[in-house]
């Protein structure tokens, strides 16, 4: 359930995601004013990304987590 | 060259969750300046998202005082902090209400709060009977809280600085007269002067990954230690954990989902939990004690374990569990030297899980406790922090001071070669997490962890490198999770005794002789040592009662 995509075309620039993600995982592509996975091995799965308005974030279905740390 | 700016204030606070907006809302209505620093975005930050409900004492209600320390002290085994207990307990309700006049919306039923019993207190957990009652409850709010708090600040004239992340303090002539840090995504390097500091920056445990909030770094706990702060409560823990590569996983756990309560699963309570090879495993003790005995299936060879209905069917729910989540809620922290929450260090003060007051003891005993005790101990530190910046003189900061606190925080995007903080974070983690480590605990394999950690902190961490801003962030980040590594293992090693969540198998019972007391961590001559402090005579459990009164838990193996 980590951070997968952003679907460009349904992102509108609105930069709450990059706002709110508290690993700062997520940046804004001042080239075409888009937000971008930038950083997506910091995702710690909270989902508050999932407040986009535009519904254009995705994330990897199910938990995949490193073994050595899941076995934890 | 990364630009540079100067900021002064009154009142700086270091954290926006509840603790931080309390102090930041309080001290401004006092009219002093105040500027909020957090690294993320106030309102879905750190750990308040996930807070779903708070605990209100109100005698109004028919709550009874005494029954409320009862119960913290029979769960938390007599190293809570009795003092704390009824200052957070008394100021609830005032804190509640504040909560309602910014707008806070509350869970109500015919204009009245609806409150929540403790979600243990119907479970036929199997020593029930031999606790005394659960007494304390909860109120629960809507979601959008943190947005309504956000809002209050906003209209008290708080200034909020979102996205930014202090690396130290400035400490002058004995004297936090504030902080220096950096913007999230530029890294312009900025000085923030302040009369007096309030470090409300949460806890610091090692959570799994997986689990929302399983990043806490610790920050303000070792940047007030690093200032020459005394640490509390470290070697106890708080089990939560989410995580599905785990063999064994826990009889409780809280779902999350963002932006919602924390809730419990329904119908626990008629389910029992069954080990691989069909087996109950009994689950002893009350509230958070069970995880160990889940834990040490798993420690033993007999996970996986599911729950089974009373149909027979097999359940795992959600994402089931690792160890527990090395924290302690509302217990772990820089200690207070008043009720104000002032710190040893001269302008210096903290909140929330910052602070460590030994609220909950040696177990989280309660519902809500956390937030409630963070916006108590939040207000208390805002208003102490107003007053003592009212009468302040305004220190003029040494230049060289700066100069080398900045070359500090830069230090690891100046290297041009070294160790990538998030390799330092992976070691780091593998060595902490597995259950055996903090959880259930032996010297010779903390000493082991120690040994690792301590050649972090020496060899590897100075030698941390960031190849851009983000990564400027992690390095600092890592150095602090491995000082609070450090402190979770001294500590741990220092109580040669179970009590609570802090399970040792080498010492699997109590020892009321030597440990009715707590531990406190500080440096000494570049050293961090550990220490003892003997809780309050008045505060110890009638040693007329058998053990097994005492302490109505057993641990395994005791």
């Amino acid at each position: 359930m980590a951070i997968d995509t952003i679907d460009d075309v349904l992102c509108n620039g609105c930069g709450i995601c990059v706002r709110n993600c508290p690993m700062d995982v997520i940046r804004m592509d001042k080239k075409n004013g888009k937000a971008y996975i930038k950083y997506p091995e910091d995702c710690m799965i909270c989902g508050v990304c999932l407040e986009c308005p535009q519904k254009a974030i995705h994330l990897l279905p199910g938990y995949k987590l490193p073994t050595l740390l899941g076995w934890g | 060259m990364p630009l540079e700016s100067v900021f002064e204030t009154d009142v700086l606070i270091i954290g926006g969750g509840m603790a931080g907006c309390f102090a930041a809302i309080k001290a401004k209505e006092q009219g002093q300046e105040v500027i909020l620093v957090d690294k993320g975005y106030v309102s879905k930050s750190g750990e308040t998202p996930y807070a779903g409900d708070t605990m209100v004492f109100n005698p109004g209600w028919g709550h009874n005082l005494d029954e409320w320390l009862t119960q913290v002290s029979t769960i938390g085994e007599y190293v809570n902090n009795r003092h704390w207990n009824e200052i957070v307990f008394k100021d609830s309700y005032a804190r509640y209400l504040d909560l309602e006049s910014w707008g806070v919306q509350f869970l109500k039923e015919n204009e009245v709060p609806r409150r929540l019993s403790h979600p243990l207190k119907n479970l036929g957990l199997p020593d029930r009977d031999k606790f005394p009652p659960l007494v304390s409850e909860v109120v629960h709010w809507l979601p959008g809280f943190p947005e309504i708090i956000r809002k209050q600040m906003v209209k008290s004239g708080v200034r909020i600085m979102d996205r930014f992340m202090v690396t130290s303090l400035i400490q002058q002539d004995g004297r936090v007269v504030g902080a220096i840090g950096m913007t999230i995504e530029d890294t312009e390097v900025n000085i923030l002067k302040a009369k007096a500091t309030v470090i409300s920056a949460g806890g610091g445990g090692f959570r799994p990954l997986g689990y929302p909030t399983h990043q806490l770094t610790a920050d303000g706990h070792v940047m007030a230690y690093c200032a020459g702060a005394v640490i509390t409560g470290k070697e106890f823990v708080s089990p939560q954990s989410i995580n599905p590569e785990h063999p064994g996983w826990p009889p409780m756990y809280l779902m999350f989902s963002s932006g919602h309560s924390a809730a419990l699963p329904g119908g626990w309570s008629n389910r029992k939990l069954v080990n691989a090879e069909g087996n109950e495993v009994p689950v002893r003790g009350m509230a958070w004690h069970g995880w160990i005995d889940a834990e040490y299936e798993a420690h033993v060879g007999r996970a996986p374990l599911f729950t089974e209905d009373s149909q027979g069917n097999r359940h795992v729910v959600g994402g089931p569990g690792a160890h527990g989540s090395m924290l302690g809620h509302a217990t772990d922290g820089i200690c207070p030297v008043n009720d104000s929450c002032a710190t040893n260090i001269h302008g210096l003060f903290a909140a929330g899980d910052s602070l460590g007051t030994s609220f909950v003891g040696a177990s989280y005993s309660g519902f809500g406790f956390a937030t409630m005790h963070a916006a108590v101990t939040g207000a208390r530190a805002g208003l102490g922090a107003a007053e003592y910046a009212s009468q302040a003189a305004k220190l003029e900061v040494d230049g060289e001071l700066l100069t080398r606190l900045k070359k500090r925080l830069l230090a690891p995007l100046e290297r041009r070669g070294g160790f990538s903080p998030r390799w330092v974070t992976q070691i780091l983690q593998n060595t902490l997490l597995p259950y055996f480590v903090l959880y259930i605990k032996k010297e010779d394999r903390m000493k082991t962890a120690l040994s690792t950690v301590e050649f972090l902190r020496d060899h590897i961490v100075p030698k941390m490198y960031a190849r851009d801003d983000h990564e400027l962030r992690l390095a600092h980040e890592t150095n602090n999770m491995v000082i609070n590594a450090e402190m979770k293992l001294r500590a741990s090693l220092f109580r040669t005794e179970s009590r609570g969540n802090h399970y040792r198998e080498d010492y699997p019972r109590r020892d009321d002789t030597s440990w009715l007391a707590w531990v406190i961590l500080k440096e000494e001559n570049g050293e961090m040592r550990a220490f003892k402090e003997v809780i309050p005579e008045e505060w110890r459990p009638d040693m007329s009662r058998t053990y097994e009164e005492r302490y109505p838990m057993r641990f395994p193996e005791e």
